[in-house]
């Protein structure tokens, strides 16, 4: 009798003791919240931050079942707006256009304080400043997206427009090319790409940004609003762990970058090209607001600027308000 | 009374065709950022017009089209007929045609904008290129068909060579040679717009890229696709008002 009463409190003391031991671990993947992210055209380090924390477990951890679908900006702001996609990192600058027209997102996340896309030329060119772009060819991929914005942006800093230079398209983004070749004197790219890859080759370049001119919105988190109704918990811990992840890179980059190259192997062959491209992307994660507020917080008057100015080029049809196109509900309250 | 009947069947599947477009908005639920209702795309599609935007992106792509498939189509005449009479010339050079053909323009556009910059002329050579093989070929064809006995006729009248081109064989290849011309000109208006996708300021293909990528105006996009699509259907029209004219009803 006794021996039984021992080997049934055993059991039920082993039975407490599992079941304590698998408390703090993964819930099962069938209890995970399915998360559709989207993320640019092209596996990159840039995204190094998404990749750690996957590989890391920190989504599994806060309950999330993430997976990663590469799509072209205008793609993926449609489909995060239809709900196929739950979240996805997007242009600001694409955001205020899609929510004017109509589609129902919302910014949860800064990803870039800073503008990304920038002008860049070798220094050698004589370009110093954006009113030394009058009279010089200039290429860029097309007349639209963020670097035509951006280009506005800047030209018109300096009492310019596109008609007082002479713009060369380069569809296939080989603009950085083009500059390295004196094939144009200077060419609109990203400030953790092109003049990274310029500086590599030994050339001494020169960056213009557009921070100065108008806050642009950079890169970050999107979500449709009927996906914050329906999974705004889930949407709420894919943008603390992303968070998470954004300040182990800029501690340690080399984490970063082993992640990065966990997830594309390719980008093994060039390591110390996409270690300075990491670098350089962290650089840009810094801005004004997220300096002091840290990383995700949302540049309210940078967005109203942005309104403004696109507005004036006869890019947002509807009146949208700062409101509409932005929250920061999801971002971490810690 | 005749025009009047022909015209009831394009009439009634365009009906049924927008019905059927509105329904699958309908019954699919679909956001008009996804599939914009038919009345959405007219309303748009008339303001476009109107306000001057399609316009001169549709004068572009057109300038575009015309010059492509003349000079896609006049080579292709005459390489045709060069394949036709020329056993030596088939065997030289139809491996590369058809390897030219099967290479996808989508993967060529960005080469040609690159050697023939991003102006007219890569457009042109797009185009003329994405024409010449279906005239080419139709003209082969067709010139291969001329009753050999007219051809024995004519020389035994001791007709010129230049006298049989022009008065027989190209007279009997012209169904075929037409046919072929319908076909290329429908593909030189794809040739446009892929060329413009490589690198234009102004063009249909532009505003497409405009409408979905920088503005979101889904309801524009499908206004300039509807405007593709009705530049197509002109020109495919009047290569068969041309046939008609020469070669008469078939």
């Amino acid at each position: 009798m006794i021996r039984r009463l021992a080997l049934l409190v055993s059991i039920a003391v082993a039975a407490v003791a599992l079941v304590a031991c698998t408390g703090g671990t993964s819930p099962s993947p069938s209890a995970r919240t399915p998360l559709v992210v989207g993320l640019g055209f092209i596996p990159s380090v840039q995204f190094a931050p998404f990749y750690l924390a996957e590989q890391e477990g920190y989504y599994a951890d806060a309950g999330l079942d993430v997976t990663f679908q590469f799509k072209i900006d205008p793609d993926l702001v449609t489909l995060v707006g239809q709900g196929s996609i739950d979240i996805g990192s997007a242009d600001g600058t694409s955001v205020i256009p899609a929510v004017s027209q109509g589609i129902p997102i919302r910014y949860v996340a800064t990803i870039y304080g800073s503008f990304p896309s920038i002008v860049f030329a070798r220094a050698s060119s004589g370009i110093a400043e954006a009113a030394d772009l009058e009279g010089t060819k200039l290429g860029i991929p097309g007349r639209f997206g963020s670097s035509w914005i951006m280009l506005q942006a800047l030209l018109g800093s300096a009492g310019l427009s596109p008609d007082d230079l002479a713009i060369v398209e380069y569809p296939d983004f080989g603009q950085g090319a083009a500059v390295a070749q004196g094939a144009v004197d200077a060419a609109t790219g990203f400030a953790n790409n092109e003049p990274v890859q310029l500086g590599l080759s030994g050339e001494e370049v020169v960056v213009l940004h557009v921070d100065d001119t108008v806050a642009l919105p950079g890169p970050g988190l999107i979500a449709g609003t009927a996906t914050l109704d329906a999974k705004g918990d889930a949407i709420r811990a894919f943008v603390a762990q992303t968070l998470r992840a954004m300040r182990e890179i800029e501690a340690d980059p080399e984490r970063g970058l082993e992640a990065a190259i966990a997830a594309v192997p390719e980008l093994a062959e060039q390591r110390d090209a996409q270690l300075a491209i990491l670098e350089a992307t962290i650089g840009v994660w810094s801005g004004r607001v997220t300096a002091d507020e840290g990383f995700g917080a949302i540049d309210r008057d940078g967005w109203q600027a942005s309104v403004t100015f696109m507005t004036d080029l006869g890019l947002v049809p509807n009146a949208v308000t700062v409101d509409a196109l932005v929250t920061d509900a999801f971002l971490p309250t810690e | 009374m005749i025009r009047v009947s022909a015209a009831a069947p394009v009439g009634l599947a365009l009906v049924v065709f927008v019905a059927a477009w509105k329904a699958i908005v309908v019954v699919g639920g679909y956001p008009p950022f996804i599939l914009p209702p038919p009345e959405s795309v007219a309303a748009r599609f008339v303001d476009a017009w109107a306000s001057g935007v399609i316009g001169p992106h549709a004068a572009a792509t057109l300038v575009e089209i015309a010059l492509g498939f003349a000079v896609g189509a006049g080579l292709a005449l005459a390489v045709g007929y060069l394949l036709a009479r020329s056993v030596l010339a088939e065997r030289l050079l139809s491996p590369y045609l058809v390897a030219a053909q099967a290479t996808p323009i989508l993967a060529l556009a960005p080469l040609l904008a690159l050697w023939f910059g991003p102006g007219l002329t890569s457009k042109v050579v797009i185009c003329a290129l994405i024409v010449f093989f279906p005239v080419a070929v139709a003209t082969m064809v067709g010139i291969r068909s001329v009753d050999a006995r007219l051809l024995e006729l004519a020389r035994s009248l001791r007709a010129t060579r230049r006298q049989i081109v022009l008065t027989l064989e190209i007279p009997a290849a012209l169904p075929n040679i037409l046919g072929g011309m319908r076909v290329g000109v429908t593909l030189a208006v794809v040739g446009a717009i892929v060329g413009e996708w490589a690198g234009a300021e102004r063009g249909l293909g532009v505003l497409v890229n405009l409408a979905r990528g920088s503005l979101f105006d889904i309801p524009l996009m499908f206004a300039t696709l509807v405007t593709i699509a009705l530049v197509g259907v002109a020109l495919y029209l009047v290569v068969v008002l041309v046939e008609r004219r020469l070669v008469g009803v078939r």
